[in-house]
């Protein structure tokens, strides 16, 4: 009987003198992990999910302590490096309290090497760890030995892992591991997402482990409001509902003890930094900023003064959307839309921590068209819809980098390393051909007939290893290794001393010296750039630039634009309980009055001339990735009509098309535009004559380490192999055209942006609605956010000569 | 190859820029350009970074058709004439040159170029550590800041300057250019494995853009 054992009785106690008695939930862990079981734990934040598999590994240990050797028995992997810390300390303390004599330790890129040296010479009984540490020592010289021990590999927050190439990179470590550890259980620890058995299935695809899912019962409650601006803006756009906001927020942030506030990108924080302060001076030295790219020790003093509530508030990004608990929070409050159902659920349940307490989150529009979103938030939630996490699948840059990992380690035989990646979920369909092309692409670099002569990047031994044997290729790989890229960054520093943060290279290029910037909520003169830094002193100026770091947007889930197509027809006549669509009423009217509001069964499509050209916008509700697809399908087709220009921008409602010349869409030919006909032959075409797969090949040549990145703060900036993803992609182009990065740079196009089957059924929708299309004298209330977005793709069939002929004729100022 | 050419007046001096990266100065029988990086893919290749051969194959091929061009006296080089090692792109560009034994090849050291000096034994070349005066010219590799009263007129490289044509509806098309103002003349980079940098154009500049099949002013 598992409840008569030993083990458990001890945990039992040591819970009891904490008070606390296990959950459901963490019972049925314990007993099925004693019984050989692998698995997956979903349970919300806050109800000891890591003491679920955690103390299932110390319970089997303190039952069987004969069967286990030295060395490591549990490997906790998990995204954040933060996390790790504070878990560390709550494992440590629990292990103390048991009189367990195991050591616990973290490993990540903040480790000191004297302690790794330790740690390489005898593992702790527990290291908690990161999946791109766990591939740096897979890049070590033998070490196999320090796994062959383990007894379990436990990913928690899978859900923030999976769909993304950081779970490709976990599913390999598994994959290896349990050709090392014979003994191994593997066990997921996730919140609640759409697609849970899938979750489960990626992570454990091994026919001989026994697996089984735990599902805790408890739910935490959860209340939203949102603050509503003085007055509605008929125009509504971004940013422009800022500072009177300010208002509203000072008073939340006075009445609860620490308020956690959420914003979609770091440039953003940094402004509402400075409005917050602006607005109520008294916050100062009470009010921190945190993001990603505040220096470490920065974002460690502030994560503590959190706990230790020192702090009234934190303006954050996702940067705090994980982590251990904060228990002075108790308020959360999202400025902007959080984008997504399961995102907004996570970042609310930040707040009342104890299991059985309320979570508080307030919603702060930054233009009044978010307010539907929140109805629609509100929406999901009652009906407890979560979005789903699609995992990728045949990611040839994680195999190419994968393999040269194994080859700086200890060398890999051509059929293991075949085995370990056809074994897991992303590799499960790959065949034999696209292996020998990695193959041929790490020891020769690229086809048959190419082979060059000085590429020595992985060498075939005698004895059949692949191996890298040279120390520099060794030492460019180790840097390289991991999915995450980032633009290149540059840290900077105080020309007195003491580091800030890292800032993009892309934004300090366009800077002048002594212009000044806004950083970790600091204004900032820039001084001068040496060795991948950026000296700075601190400013008195009023003018500073907020930078706008890339890439920090993130687009609606499907499944959040279904429940915004929704609200968003109800509009017009709200229910009596919807406050945000009531508040709303007057610009929806405006919009109706100047052009439509479209009903569920119905299709809205504006054309509007202005002295910048002719605009068509197109309302799909389908979220910004999927629009971008379908707005280079539209003018792929439109262009076939006559040759035509475009700049392309998009939200989560809708895009534009944006021409010099008349755009030929009418009555009479909508339905072919918009028809299901060719739909994936015409979409595969527009990608190809699009820039997109040019922007996804940017990740892939990382990762394939075709392009090195540079540290920032390091004096190691190979300058000399310094070239952009876009040049090497024209590259490949050029005179390799069937590499096979290149091609995942086109089917990661289709299936990052969009699944067929969700395009299919986008389609289906779209052609069984009626379609309005309506010519607007000015710009409305729905297409106004999108006409304002700076960003922009572009797409022509046209000739450049064409091109440029015409936009010399235009502009007169070229001869 | 199309090779198409506008003429511009530097100093009263006419100088011929064409849209395959290098300017010829009639006047000395001068082919100029700069940026050649000769040796950068090798460089990749050496480091696991597989670039394609063709990449250098087509730069010497583009210079050889500017040599039987213009027939130049002199080749000017303002700098990066190598881009690291020396490596075995180094050697294919020391065997193609010479077939052009009558040709004087000056080359003003850029960052790049550093002091591998075996890099250029048997290259018959002559070098210039700084820069070099040839009236009314100065050439030189790096040149962003100018005084005001600075009377020389400098012809350097080193920024691969590109430029944005921009047209109605936000179209934005990028190209590589030449950049010119009162005071200097800014060459394109010419090997193609380079980026363009559209940031901190000199002065009230007049930019030279060019495609594969013309060039004009903007």
């Amino acid at each position: 009987m598992f409840e008569e054992s030993e083990g458990f009785k001890i945990i039992k106690n040591y819970l009891a003198e904490q008070e606390q008695e296990p959950f459901q939930f963490q019972l049925k862990t314990w007993k099925t992990y004693s019984k050989g079981y692998s698995g997956m734990v979903i349970a919300p934040t806050g109800f000891g999910k890591t003491f679920s598999v955690f103390l299932a590994v110390v319970i089997e240990y303190l039952n069987h302590p004969e069967a286990y050797q030295k060395g490591l028995k549990l490997l906790w992997i998990s995204p954040l490096r933060s996390l790790a810390k504070d878990l560390a300390k709550a494992m440590e303390a629990a292990v103390n309290a048991i009189g367990l004599d195991w050591e616990v330790q973290v490993r990540n890129g903040d480790t000191p090497q004297n302690v790794r040296r330790k740690q390489e010479r005898l593992m702790p009984d527990v290291l908690l760890t990161t999946p791109e540490t766990m591939h740096l020592l897979f890049s070590q010289k033998r070490n196999s030995r320090w796994f062959t021990s383990l007894q379990c590999v436990a990913v928690d927050e899978w859900h923030e892992l999976l769909g993304n190439k950081r779970g490709v990179l976990t599913e390999l470590v598994i994959s290896r591991l349990l050709t090392i550890a014979p003994k191994l259980k593997v066990w997921g620890i996730t919140a609640t997402i759409g697609n849970l058995e899938e979750a489960q299935d990626v992570l454990i695809p091994y026919s001989h482990l026994k697996t089984t899912m735990v599902k805790a019962k408890e739910r935490k409650k959860l209340k939203i409001e949102s603050l509503l601006p003085d007055t509605v803006d008929v125009l509504p756009w971004s940013g422009h509902l800022g500072a009177s906001m300010s208002s509203k927020i000072i008073p939340i942030i006075k009445t609860n003890t620490t308020t956690l506030i959420f914003t979609n990108t770091r440039g953003q924080s940094e402004l509402w930094y400075q409005i917050i302060l602006e607005a109520a001076p008294e916050l100062a030295g009470l009010l921190a900023i945190h993001h990603g790219s505040i220096d470490l020790k920065l974002r460690h003093w502030i994560e503590d003064s959190i706990s230790s509530g020192q702090l009234k508030a934190v303006i954050c990004t996702s940067s705090l959307d994980l982590g251990v608990d904060f228990k002075p929070v108790d308020c959360i409050i999202q400025i902007g839309s959080a984008k997504g159902v399961a995102r907004f659920m996570q970042r609310a349940g930040r707040s009342g921590h104890s299991p059985y307490e309320t979570s508080k989150i307030y919603f702060v529009p930054t233009h009044s068209l978010e307010l539907i979103e929140v109805a629609a938030l509100k929406e999901a939630v009652k009906q407890n819809k979560t979005e789903s996490r699609s995992p990728m699948v045949l990611c040839y840059d994680v195999m190419v980098q994968f393999l040269v990992t194994l080859a700086t380690g200890e060398g890999f035989i051509k059929e293991k390393a075949f085995n370990i990646l056809k074994q897991t979920h992303a590799f499960s369909y790959l065949n034999q051909d696209e292996f020998n092309w990695a193959i041929q692409f790490i020891t020769q670099g690229g086809e048959t007939l190419k082979a060059y002569e000085e590429f020595h990047k992985v060498i075939l031994d005698e004895d059949g290893l692949y191996k890298v044997k040279n120390r520099r290729i060794s030492m460019l790989h180790r840097m390289n290794i991991g999915a995450i890229v980032s633009d290149a960054m540059l840290r900077v520093k105080f020309r007195s001393g003491g580091y800030i943060g890292v800032i993009e290279e892309y934004f300090i290029s366009k800077l002048k010296p002594k212009s000044s910037f806004i950083l970790a909520g600091r204004v900032l003169e820039m001084m001068h750039i040496k060795d991948m830094t950026v000296y700075v002193k601190r400013s008195k100026s009023k003018k500073a630039i907020t930078p706008s770091w890339l890439g920090g947007r993130l687009p609606l889930t499907s499944h959040l634009s279904h429940f915004l197509r929704i609200k968003l027809a109800e509009a017009l006549s709200p229910g009596i309980r919807e406050r945000e669509l009531k508040f709303l009423h007057p610009l929806i009217a405006n919009q109706n009055d100047k052009s439509h509001i479209p009903k569920s069964n119905e299709f809205l499509i504006e054309l509007i001339t202005t002295k910048d050209g002719y605009h068509l916008f197109m309302y799909p509700f389908e979220g910004r990735l999927v629009h971008e697809v379908i707005a280079a399908l539209m003018a792929y087709r439109l262009g076939k009509i006559t040759p035509l220009s475009f700049t392309i921008a998009m939200n989560d409602y809708g895009f534009e098309l944006l021409s010099d010349q008349p755009i030929p869409l009418d009555a009479t030919n909508v339905d072919a535009l918009l028809s299901k006909t060719n739909l994936m032959e015409d979409i595969s075409a527009s990608i190809n004559a699009s820039e997109m797969a040019s922007r996804t090949f940017r990740d892939i040549a990382v990762i394939a380490g075709l392009v090195v990145q540079s540290r920032p703060g390091s004096r190691q900036n190979n300058k000399s192999l310094q070239s952009s993803s876009s040049l090497i992609f024209r590259v490949l182009e050029d005179y390799e055209p069937n590499n096979l990065l290149l091609r995942q740079a086109y089917t990661e196009v289709f299936n990052q942006q969009l699944e067929e089957v969700r395009l299919q059924a986008a389609f289906e929708r779209i052609s069984k609605s009626k379609i309005v299309i309506k010519q607007a004298k000015a710009f409305t209330p729905l297409s106004f956010p999108i006409k304002v977005d700076s960003l922009r793709n572009a797409m022509s069939n046209e000739s450049l000569e064409a091109r440029i002929a015409r936009i010399k004729q235009q502009t007169q100022n070229v001869d | 190859m199309q090779i198409c050419e506008t003429t511009v007046i530097c100093k009263t001096e006419p100088l011929i820029l064409t849209n395959l990266r290098a300017v010829y100065w009639p006047a000395q029988k001068m082919l100029i350009l700069s940026d050649v990086h000769i040796g950068k893919t090798a460089h990749f290749r050496k480091s696991g970074i597989p670039i394609s051969l063709e990449v250098l194959d087509k730069d010497l091929q583009r210079l050889g058709y500017l040599i039987d061009r213009f027939k130049p006296e002199t080749l000017m080089v303002v700098g990066d004439l190598f881009h690291a090692e020396f490596n075995a792109d180094v050697t294919r560009f020391k065997t193609w040159i010479k077939h052009y034994t009558s040709l004087q090849i000056l080359l003003v050291k850029g960052n790049h170029d550093r002091s591998l000096l075996r890099l250029y034994e048997h290259l018959n070349i002559k070098i210039i550590k700084e820069e070099l005066e040839l009236s009314p010219f100065v050439f030189t590799h790096d040149k962003t800041q100018i005084e005001a009263q600075d009377t020389n007129f400098y012809i350097s490289g080193h920024t691969h300057p590109g430029v944005f044509l921009k047209g109605m509806a936000k179209q934005r098309i990028k190209l590589p250019c030449y950049q010119i103002n009162k005071q200097q003349l800014i060459l394109p980079a010419f090997s193609l494995f380079t980026g363009l940098n559209t940031n901190n154009p000199p002065k009230s500049c007049i930019n030279y853009a060019f495609t594969d099949t013309e060039i004009f002013k903007l």
